[in-house]
């Protein structure tokens, strides 16, 4: 008998955490919760449920795909950790993915933008096509304010800020992509700290005794 | 019993593998502390990137210096607290992803026990003991009667020792971090500014740093208004003079009430030469003993030794729930 490919799917990165265990491309378990702050706690032991729904061992998964934000809260840091380490301690493939085009993936519409929101007016976009059952990325992941990035863009889409991804159309896309260097993988943060900003911009943060 | 041991709750990430309690096979430490010294001191969300960064390398070159399979392990032991939440959570996560892909237990465990039995590395414990911990976050006298029993007998009601250090060591213009430059300064210095030694005739164990502080950096901006020659090395010595006679004097005193057999110095600021003499020459009655250096600052191992001993006595293990906390009591 040929052996199936076990691949896990994690994405941690917007206030909903996601877990998918797909064996030769077919979805055979899923979790897609709400959880503020509160994915450290849950993500270990959704990942063991589902595993264990499938009889499954961590170590039987061959292949993981991580979604890497873009974003800067813990969220997206919690992920991106547990997949480095499933993928160096079984030294197996770790694919990288934009947390947009999962969220954009829920979508059945042509044109979608998928937002996850970073305050003040602001957020993580990324606008995507859907055209023939096919998701491309159209306008590169930014951070920037809703409003003028909603501007720029003449097309009718459909806006996504949560959605449960529809892994089957992620993995037909080239949307992610192959991590060389596992050990390297950070998420996608688009921006410095506000410390290095701040520092860049020659303000002083040290502070006044 | 091979224990590995994870710490990553301020700005090292470390891994160690410990054998029976005691025996350091590997203490890897990727330390960030050239990329926060720009800034004067951690910055948090930096720390937490530089976590995720580093965390499977560390592993990684753990596990090839310790020369053992993960296979091999019986228990993991990580830092669950107190620390900042954001580093926290990698090493707390990267340590349950390995207790479920290897099904070993995995105990969390708090960062000053941590401190606390990087002495047990060199010097088994012997109990009663008194335990002085001294660091950045924290100034805390801590009584144990037997393993893994903490009863703090008092701590700082404001600063912590090395966080008095730090301010003192900015207001006189010195590199971060700055405890180990005022330490070595001090050496060059003289004790002539009498500054006071706070809440010394108290009658309980606990600390006040900030008027102490207060009262250097008033003196410093007194001289330098009226344009008067300052000595940093007479400031640093004054200082640390006026620290570490607040700090012997009170764990002498806890000494004798208590009995203790033995006293341990834990914490960052356990590496102060000047601490470390004064309290030697003071007491001679107990042993006194004080981690090596590198078992002073965060590292892993000392995770490891007390992951150990909390399993032993309590013989309890965390479930995959495990989370950090940035606030955690010591005796809980
Ligand atoms: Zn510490």
């Amino acid at each position: 008998m040929k052996k199936s490919l076990k691949q896990l799917i994690i994405d941690t990165a917007t206030d909903y955490i996601y877990l998918a265990l797909v064996v030769d491309g077919v979805e055979k378990q899923s979790i897609y919760e709400k959880g503020i702050n509160n994915h450290s706690v849950t993500i270990i032991p959704f990942l063991k449920e589902i595993l264990d729904l499938e009889n499954f061992k961590l170590q039987d998964i061959d292949e993981i795909i991580v979604g890497i934000g873009p974003g800067s809260y813990t969220g997206v840091r919690i992920g991106v950790t547990v997949a480095k380490m499933i993928s160096y301690l079984n030294n197996i493939n770790l694919y990288k993915v934009s947390s947009l085009a999962l969220l954009a993936s829920y979508s059945q519409e042509p044109y979608v933008l998928a937002l996850i929101d970073a305050r003040r007016g602001n957020a993580f976009m990324g606008f995507y096509s859907n055209v023939d059952k096919k998701l491309l990325n159209i306008k590169d992941d930014v951070l920037e304010n809703i409003e003028d990035f909603k501007g720029k863009i003449d097309l009718k889409y459909q806006e996504v800020r949560f959605g449960k991804p529809k892994i089957s159309k992620l993995l037909s896309s080239e949307l992610f992509e192959k991590v060389d260097d596992v050990h390297n993988l950070v998420p996608n943060y688009l921006q410095k700290t506000e410390a290095e900003r701040n520092k860049n911009n020659g303000i002083n943060l040290k502070t006044n005794i | 019993m091979y224990v590995l041991g994870v710490e990553t709750s301020c700005d090292e990430t470390s891994v160690s593998i410990v054998k029976d309690g005691s025996m350091v096979l590997a203490n890897e430490v990727l330390s960030q502390i050239d990329i926060h010294k720009d800034y004067g001191g951690v910055v948090p969300e930096i720390a937490s990137r530089e976590h995720v960064k580093g965390i499977t390398y560390v592993f990684d070159q753990a596990m090839k210096k310790a020369g053992i399979k993960y296979q091999d392990l019986g228990l993991i032991a990580v830092t669950k607290g107190p620390g900042l939440i954001g580093s926290l959570l990698i090493g707390v996560n990267a340590a349950k992803v390995i207790s479920l892909n290897y099904d070993i237990p995995i105990v969390g465990v708090h960062h000053i026990a941590g401190h606390i039995y990087a002495n047990h590395i060199e010097h088994p414990m012997e109990f009663p003991l008194l335990a002085l911990v001294v660091s950045g976050g924290h100034t805390e006298l801590v009584l144990m009667k037997e393993h893994y029993s903490f009863e703090k007998l008092g701590e700082t009601q404001d600063d912590a020792v090395g966080e008095a250090y730090d301010k003192i060591a900015r207001v006189l213009g010195l590199a971060y971090p700055g405890g180990p430059i005022v330490d070595k300064l001090a050496h060059e210095g003289k004790d002539v500014f009498d500054f006071p030694r706070p809440m010394i005739d108290s009658d309980d164990f606990n600390f006040s740093f900030s008027g102490l502080k207060s009262k250097v950096i008033n003196t410093h901006h007194n001289l330098k208004q009226r344009q008067l020659e300052i000595i940093p090395e007479d400031f640093c010595a004054s200082f640390q003079e006026a620290v570490t006679d607040v700090l012997v004097s009170k764990t002498i005193k806890a000494k004798t009430i208590y009995k203790v057999k033995q006293i341990i110095v834990a914490g960052g600021v356990a590496a102060n030469s000047g601490l470390r003499t004064k309290l030697k020459n003071k007491i001679t009655d107990v042993p006194v003993y004080f981690p090596r250096m590198n078992y002073c600052t965060d590292n892993a191992a000392m995770i490891a030794v007390a992951g150990y001993f909390q399993y032993l006595t309590n013989k309890k293990t965390d479930d995959l729930m495990l989370n950090g906390h940035s606030r955690l009591n010591l005796e809980g």
